[in-house]
């Protein structure tokens, strides 16, 4: 059957079977793969998107249900590269690991927070009570979620550094560079290029944010 | 000790923290290849008896449908899920793809590889299936009765073993006590399902992205039963959502890799809920009785355990898993005797096998719940008792006779108590109303890695690029508690540059160097050492070729942020890139080095836990109020992943002590089939866990780190136990305490020990 879903602010038309679930529709039809299936009976709420406000687990929804409202999923949480506050708190919080119920947990406490800007912990707690974790005993994901509301609770993560800013920290001095490329002429007997021929330290040159072997 | 460290003891979150948060992560339950097929398992639906007959007419009638396989039409040879080294003792191969005897309901029989999950899982359904039934055996009990059905060839007794260890001294006037802890079978309970990808290559080889723990092991496992050569098949490893244990093990690699051996195709394989439950494997149940014998004043003089542990229908890990149960008491306290027999039987029920702790949680419940007995019947303060006992620091292991290093259980528990305010709450009465309050301590001890009983050892490579990056090439598996970014953290200390500039990848068998993996609490202690070495073997290349280019010896150099620089006129600094570009001009095309690491020793790590809990006497249900973990590990490369990691350990072993089992019913099914009946602990039931370190460098670890993962989790469920029986005045000791068992022990029923076995 034909579907018209509107997906983190995108209008996609889709043939979907009439018992394909939102989230088969999300994941293998849209390829919106950050949502998780997890027990595909409602209980861990690893699929857990909003709806119209709502926070929903994707597996007890059907697609056809979903018609015609606004769904929100984890992809669209960030907006022009800029990650949601949430998110933000996440990592710097340490409420990550496997990352599994990530998603899910994102989501319910994005839904609380458009409902209740300033939750109280308890609050918190049971906002994401459908939302099981086996790696973090929620300590770190429940301060996350109060510091997204403005609530400091406890001391932060180091962020990852974004590629090329550490690209200038490391200096050469200039001295001691034109020194060392005289070195390198005398044995060579040909004048360097490189660092040699630009008067100073290089600068950083090839450094991509995908490090080689390592994402 | 060393405290000029600028990156070790930091706060890193896990390396893809990014990918995770924004959802572009692809696990492997996400991974797909182009013109990927789907896998649908079949599974006995009895616990013990004879497929007779299999009819897949219907099933492969249904468009869509490639092939159903089972042991009509599959390689028969048996294969052991547990090893890791094809020359490995204590394998067992008593499992294979598929089983015309069935064994347990959950048993592999069949799967159906079709071109859409759907079709396989719809003509899963068509598949008929004649059994002839067998008596099934579903307790320890039952299987050791002299008329037992036999699961196996060779009965139901898979393996039996006994240590005894030191001089039982004189016991005249001794105190005996006696106590009975059963632990249950429980489910792992990582997020993500077991899920496994294979192509099959059209020149016979094939490729396999798996979420597993040890690529290395699981390619030798595919490869002998298939036939192929080992350089045949590569295994990858992707990135996983949790495994606790759970997928250490090869179960549905194996079954995968055929499947698109025989099809010459890519199939995927992704278990449901209900599949990962009952169809791959489980903490393993156990009963262990324990008797001591201790002066009146309350030293210890004798200790004597006896376990049993249920396999289930194979064996996979757990002969190993048993005799690791006798290795935890006397890392903990000095005993001048210790005698320990096990017994593994197999059974009509869901396979048993590794497990966060491997032995550990079992043993350590039942011997820091009997701890707590011993105290109550010298009328001694739980913790006094322990602070009599207790090992100190480069004590022996009276079992293993290897050095349990700079052991700081003691201290654990010393600044614990103050941490916790131990004996003022202790002192506190329990209440009589319809809420009690009780505090419980225990202490657990768990190792770093497999010195002593394996060639422990680990392999790596470390290059820098020509910009002074570095790349970190090691057979990582990160179960997703940060062993990516542990390396990264240990390569970045030693090379004096930020971690974010060192890169590393995962394991995969076609290039990354061979390692174990992720087991038996190695990957900080072994490999991580292991990365610190290949780091310093990197820095003294630099500081060869910078002693060139600087005209100093090496020995007046230093390294820091990313330049090396003369110590005593630190302006004389050249930056990595330009010694790394200079060097290429002087044909010295590549600053790297390689190295294997053998491991020297294996000391113990700690944890002593203290638990406060609330019993509602009307309703039996425990709510866990305050939770202290103090942890004994040597240094936190991590301090922020440390802390996490051990509040995530928390919530697994309160589940294991208050609400988790998987039990079957006298059909041999599993009383479970999803989270909706099988409950993990959830954010509003959990108390904010406090984390205290104890940190010291005398170990052989990097920067003196020791284990983390594993011992996390160890006394947890005793130290729950421990404030539960404290709050009502009882000796439960058959976890998990439900709140059936607590009402019934309130109402004074007599409650058979050890009756869940």
């Amino acid at each position: 059957m034909q579907l018209v879903l509107t997906v983190n602010g995108t209008t996609y038309e889709v043939e979907a079977r009439p018992t394909a679930r939102l989230l088969d529709v999300l994941r293998d039809q849209l390829g919106l793969t950050g949502t998780k299936e997890g027990c595909a009976e409602g209980e861990c709420g690893a699929c857990t998107v909003i709806v119209d406000g709502r926070a929903v687990d994707s597996c007890m929804m059907l697609a056809v249900q979903a018609r015609g409202k606004e769904i929100l999923t984890v992809e669209g949480l960030a907006q022009d590269g800029e990650l949601d506050v949430l998110q933000q708190k996440f990592v710097e919080y340490g409420a990550v690991q496997c990352g599994y119920c990530t998603p899910g947990m994102l989501m319910s406490a994005k839904a609380l927070l458009m409902g209740n800007p300033v939750p109280s912990e308890q609050d918190i707690r049971v906002a994401l009570a459908g939302n099981l974790c086996r790696c973090t005993g929620y300590t770190a994901i429940v301060a996350a979620v109060k510091a997204a509301s403005g609530q400091d609770t406890r001391p932060l993560m180091e962020m990852p550094v974004e590629p090329g800013e550490l690209a200038a920290e490391a200096v050469t001095d200039p001295d001691t560079l034109a020194a060392a490329c005289g070195i390198v002429e005398a044995e060579t007997g040909q004048p360097p290029g490189g660092p040699c021929s630009s008067g100073g330290s290089s600068e950083m040159l090839g450094f991509h944010s995908a490090p080689e072997g390592g994402e | 000790m060393t405290e000029d460290l600028q990156y070790v003891g930091g706060n890193y979150p896990v390396h893809d923290v990014a990918q995770k948060v924004t959802g572009e992560l692809v696990y492997g339950s996400d991974f797909s290849v182009p013109g990927m097929l789907h896998a649908k398992l079949i599974l006995s639906t009895i616990p013990h008896g004879v497929v007779k007959r299999i009819d897949t007419s219907r099933a492969e009638a249904l468009p869509g449908v490639i092939k159903v396989f089972s042991h009509e039409n599959a390689p028969m040879d048996g294969f052991s899920r547990a090893r890791i080294h094809p020359g490995q003792d204590m394998s067992f191969y008593d499992e294979t793809l598929f089983s015309e005897h069935v064994r347990f309901v959950g048993d592999r029989v069949a799967a159906v590889v079709a071109t859409s999950r759907a079709t396989a899982e719809k003509a899963a359904a068509l598949v008929e299936i004649e059994y002839e039934e067998l008596p099934a055996v579903l307790t320890v009990d039952e299987a050791l009765a002299p008329d037992a059905p036999a699961i196996h060839d060779g009965g139901n007794l898979l393996f039996e073993h006994e240590i005894e260890k030191g001089e039982r001294p004189d016991l005249e006037g001794a105190v005996v006590v006696s106590s009975c802890v059963s632990t249950p079978r429980i489910h792992h309970a990582a997020l993500e399902p077991h899920v496994c990808v294979a192509q099959g290559h059209s020149t016979g080889g094939m490729t396999v992205w798996t979420t597993s723990q040890g690529v290395y092991a699981a390619r030798t496992v595919i490869a002998e039963l298939l036939g192929l050569e080992y350089h045949r098949v590569r295994v990858i490893k992707l990135p996983m959502g949790g495994s606790f244990g759970g997928k250490t093990e090869y179960i549905i690699e194996p079954v995968c890799a055929f499947l698109a051996h025989a099809t010459r195709r890519a199939v995927k394989l992704l278990l449901d809920r209900e599949e990962c439950m009952i169809a791959t494997m489980v903490r393993p149940a156990t009963r262990t009785t324990v008797r001591t014998a201790c002066t009146p004043d309350g030293r210890l003089l004798d200790f004597g355990a006896a376990s049993t542990l249920d396999s289930g229908g194979f064996a996979a890990s757990t002969p190993d898993y048993s005799i690791h149960m006798c290795k935890k008491v006397t890392k903990i306290y000095r005993v001048p005797h210790y005698r320990h027999e096990g017994r593994v039987v197999y059974t009509n029920t869901p396979v048993g096998g590794a497990a966060r702790g491997w032995g550990a949680p079992e043993m350590i419940a039942a011997s820091e719940v009997h701890m707590d007995r011993v105290a109550a019947a010298l009328r001694l303060d739980p913790v006094e008792l322990r602070l009599k006992n207790m090992v100190e620091p480069h004590d022996t292991d009276l079992v293993t006779g290897l050095p349990l290093g700079d052991a700081r259980v003691r201290e654990c528990l010393e600044r614990g108590s103050v941490a916790f305010d131990w004996a003022a709450r202790r002192a506190r009465p329990a209440g009589r109303g319809r809420i009690r309050r009780g505090v419980g301590v225990a202490a657990g001890a768990h190792k770093n890695g497999m010195y002593g009983a394996f060639p422990e050892a680990s392999n790596a490579s470390l290059k820098m690029n020509e910009d002074g990056t570095f790349v970190l090439n090691a057979s990582l598996h990160d179960t997703g508690c940060g062993v990516v970014t542990t390396m990264r953290v240990i390569v970045a200390e030693v090379l004096g540059v930020h971690p974010d500039l060192v890169a590393a990848g995962e394991a995969d068998t076609a290039t990354t160097p061979f390692d174990y993996g992720t087991y038996g609490s190695r990957v900080t202690y072994v490999v991580g050492e292991c990365a610190r070495i290949v780091a310093e073997k990197v820095k003294d290349r630099l500081l060869t070729a910078a002693a060139d280019l600087l005209q100093e010896p090496v020995e007046r150099l230093g390294v820091a942020d990313g330049a090396v620089h003369v110590r005593d006129d630190r302006e004389r600094a050249i930056a990595y890139r330009d010694i790394a570009r200079l060097s290429q001009m002087r044909h010295v095309p590549s600053i790297a080095a390689s190295t294997t690491y053998y491991a020297v020793s294996n000391p113990a790590s700690y944890s002593v836990q203290f638990a406060e809990v609330e019993v509602d006497c009307a309703t039996g249900l425990v709510a866990v109020t305050d939770f202290l973990a103090v942890a004994d590990v040597g240094r936190a490369i991590n301090r922020g992943m440390v802390e996490a990691q051990y509040q995530g350990a928390v919530q697994m072993g309160i589940g294991y002590a208050l609400y988790e089992h998987l039990d079957v019913d006298e059909k041999g099914r599993a009383g479970v089939d999803g989270f909706k009946n099988y409950h993990i602990v959830n954010a509003p039931d959990m108390p904010d866990v406090q984390v205290l370190l104890v940190e010291h460098e005398g170990d052989d670890g990097p920067f003196g780190a020791k284990s983390v993962g594993e011992i996390a989790t160890v006394p947890t469920a005793a130290a729950v136990v421990n404030a539960v029986n404290n709050a009502l005045g009882t000796e439960l000791g058959d976890l998990p305490l439900t709140p059936e068992r607590i009402i019934a022990a309130l109402h004074g029923e007599e409650v058979a020990a050890c009756s869940s076995c």
